[in-house]
């Protein structure tokens, strides 16, 4: 819609062609470099080093990922804890979409314009509570013997306690508590966006509420809710407090009771200080998840 | 909520009151009874009364806020009303969901579905109504040769010029074979070039189709180039309503004298009338005007001259009307000047004159002229409102 004006330069505007501008990029480029992208080369150079005399050798050997790869399904049984992070965190970005969507979707169509913005700041301030925090916080209210449990038991709705604590429902609770602000806001935002006159038309078209919904609503909200779901399952994959403090270490799930990846690097490198080893189960975290932020960016492309 | 229902209750209480229609299934595709419109306190619409014929162009015309827009989103549905009744080929569908009026729209802005393909587009409409795949085909097909989109079907929306996204709209509109086409200054978003052109195909679509098109618009050439009869609203309320040459030659109220053509009009009070002409006292001297009503000395009138109407002369020449004014500007348009002028008491007037190439063209800003103009092209109207 946006038509090209050709219009006066300024005279304190630097010229488009100048190659000033690649300087405001150095902070940027050099930030990234130091604290982001030299941590990350240095951790999978490390997975290729080895171990002598419990001293971390530097050199190039796949003997970690041989060795990871050969406990795959016994004595570590690697894959079993890949496998339970992965269905935790595909069911708990489902769980987000499932709240946050409809969540959203109020927000944007039934609160009232001048109220949403209130009511996005309190949907999102407990993003600014600390994580640990709310953990605890959980703790108490999904404890054998915690709030949710009484209330139910003096309500005679159940007649022994839940055991949601220390299983990996414990665990989804408290990353959907961490992943629910930051899907609000991202489902907002493109709900916000959507030209609603688009959903007048296709009612005017004969749809209606269901039809315009999945017909119109869905597929144009499609970016957002991508976004949330690679937000979502690599915040989840990368998480291991919630893990820990909701879900007891080695939660059950539907699958069994298998701890966490996250958790399960975090435990070798506490008890062997194996940094090799461990750099190399990492890079096969950050590789999992590098697939899904690929996979997401090309669904969550508009192909227009 | 409650504001909704107590709406409901008025509209449903005015339904009864409302004669039924007599014979409308065949006189009339769309009637609108005594339509009103509040939002809270404020009252958008007042009293709207409209019916149109089958296979008729109607076009509503008014400035911008004038409710010619509230109005069509009422006939589709997707505004409710506070009283009044909606009629369509005889049924009232004052209350029924806009998903089952069949009263499909084109879009200021075109509205087309950007996630989907224009075939995607075209077909929306059926594939919500159950239609099988066989069955949607040929029609698209055939609706997509009509306007000329055939080569078009496979692209995305944002791949389209202007003029191809309004082709699809229609398209999408049409595909549910509607009693009625609603399009709302469907031609705002295109560029003048362009505008010209569209309004010679619509006009063809419509006569192909034989069904009625309401076209809402601010701009005048479209309404009168294209409609059958046109409808002036201003601040809610119809002003005028009739054939192009009958709201160009024969305004009924000011604003419709002011807002369509470009007419003159002095304020004035009626000093001596005959049966051919009444003499009309104004700022400006006398104003002879022919007119079929009668008026009677001291009836407060005013005098309304086309600009097109009106000779500009250095000199005095003998007529009946003559008016000396001095120049303050003058706007090319086209093959036509439009000529700004003030009279000694400071009023403005506006002459049309086609002669883009004559001399009158050297004459000088603040140079002193002479406006004359006879008599028959003089029209009264009553005391402003």
């Amino acid at each position: 819609m946006q038509i090209p004006v050709a219009r006066p330069q300024a005279s304190w505007t630097p010229d488009r062609a100048s190659r000033l501008k690649y300087l405001c990029l150095v902070p940027v480029v050099l930030y990234d470099s130091i604290f982001f992208l030299l941590p990350l080369v240095f951790l999978i150079w490390i997975g290729f080093w080895s171990v002598e005399n419990y001293q971390a050798v530097p050199g190039f050997s796949i003997a970690n990922y041989s060795d990871i790869f050969s406990q795959f399904f016994s004595r570590s049984r690697y894959a079993y804890a890949i496998a339970q992070s992965v269905w935790v965190s595909a069911t708990t970005t489902l769980l987000g979409l499932l709240l946050c969507y409809p969540f959203a979707l109020g927000l944007v169509f039934l609160v009232p314009a001048r109220l949403q913005r209130f009511a996005l700041v309190l949907a999102i301030a407990p993003f600014w509570t600390s994580y640990i925090l709310r953990l605890y916080a959980w703790q108490t209210v999904i404890n054998t013997n915690g709030l949710l449990n009484t209330v139910l038991l003096r309500l005679g709705w159940i007649d022994a306690p839940l055991q949601i604590i220390f299983t990996q429902m414990g665990t989804r609770i408290g990353l959907l508590h961490y992943l629910a602000p930051i899907m609000i806001l991202i489902l907002y935002l493109v709900l916000r966006n959507i030209d609603q006159t688009l959903l007048k038309a296709s009612e005017n078209l004969g749809a209606n509420l269901w039809q315009s919904f999945w017909r119109v609503l869905v597929p144009l909200s499609r970016p957002g809710l991508v976004y949330c779901v690679v937000f979502g399952s690599i915040i989840s994959l990368g998480d291991v407090l919630s893990g820990i403090v909701l879900g007891g270490g080695t939660g059950k799930s539907l699958l069994g009771s298998f701890p966490l990846f996250s958790t399960v690097i975090l435990n070798e490198y506490a008890a062997s200080t194996n940094l090799p080893r461990t750099s190399a189960l990492a890079t096969l975290l950050i590789g999992l998840m590098v697939i899904i932020l690929v996979l997401g960016l090309q669904f969550a492309a508009i192909d227009d | 909520m409650s504001h909704a229902s107590v709406t409901q209750t008025t509209a449903q209480a005015t339904a009864q009151t409302i004669p039924a229609p007599s014979n409308s299934k065949t006189t009339t595709d769309l009637e609108l009874c005594q339509i009103a419109k509040c939002y809270g306190q404020q009252q958008v619409l007042h009293d709207i009364n409209l019916s149109v014929k089958p296979g008729e162009f109607v076009a509503i015309m008014g400035p911008s806020g004038c409710g010619k827009t509230t109005l069509l989103h009422i006939i589709a549905g997707l505004e409710g009303i506070s009283t009044g009744a909606v009629r369509l080929r005889g049924q009232d569908i004052t209350r029924l969901p806009v998903n089952q009026r069949n009263t499909p729209m084109v879009w200021q802005h075109f509205a087309l579905f950007p996630h989907l393909t224009v075939r995607q587009n075209i077909a929306f409409g059926l594939t919500l109504g159950g239609y099988r795949q066989r069955e949607i085909a040929p029609k698209v097909q055939a609706m997509a040769a009509l306007m000329h989109l055939e080569e078009l079907l496979d692209r995305r929306i944002s791949q389209l010029s202007g003029g191809q996204k309004q082709r699809v709209a229609i398209a999408r509109a049409l595909i549910t074979e509607p009693p009625i086409l609603l399009l709302d200054e469907p031609m705002s978003a295109l560029d003048p070039h362009l505008r010209v052109r569209m309004q010679g195909e619509l006009k063809r679509l419509q006569q192909t189709l034989g069904i009625a098109f309401i076209y809402v618009t601010h701009h005048q050439n479209e309404a009168f180039s294209m409609a059958d009869r046109i409808v002036v609203m201003n601040q809610g309320r119809i002003e005028q309503v009739g054939s192009p040459a009958e709201i160009y030659n024969q305004p009924a109220t000011h604003f419709v004298a002011e807002f369509v053509g470009n007419n003159n009009l002095f304020d004035g009070k009626v000093t001596e009338a005959n049966a051919t002409t009444v003499t009309v006292q104004c700022p400006q001297g006398n104003i002879y005007a022919h007119s079929e009503q009668s008026h009677a000395p001291g009836d407060r009138v005013t005098a309304v001259v086309p600009a097109d109407r009106l000779r500009l002369t250095p000199q005095p020449v003998p007529a009946q009307n003559i008016v000396q004014a001095s120049l303050r500007g003058r706007e090319f348009m086209g093959s036509q000047v439009l000529y700004l002028l003030e009279t000694a008491t400071g009023y403005e007037v506006r002459v049309m004159r086609q002669e883009a190439f004559s001399d009158s063209l050297a004459l000088p800003i603040n140079a002193d002229l002479y406006l004359s103009w006879d008599t028959e092209d003089t029209m009264l109207l009553g005391e402003r409102g």
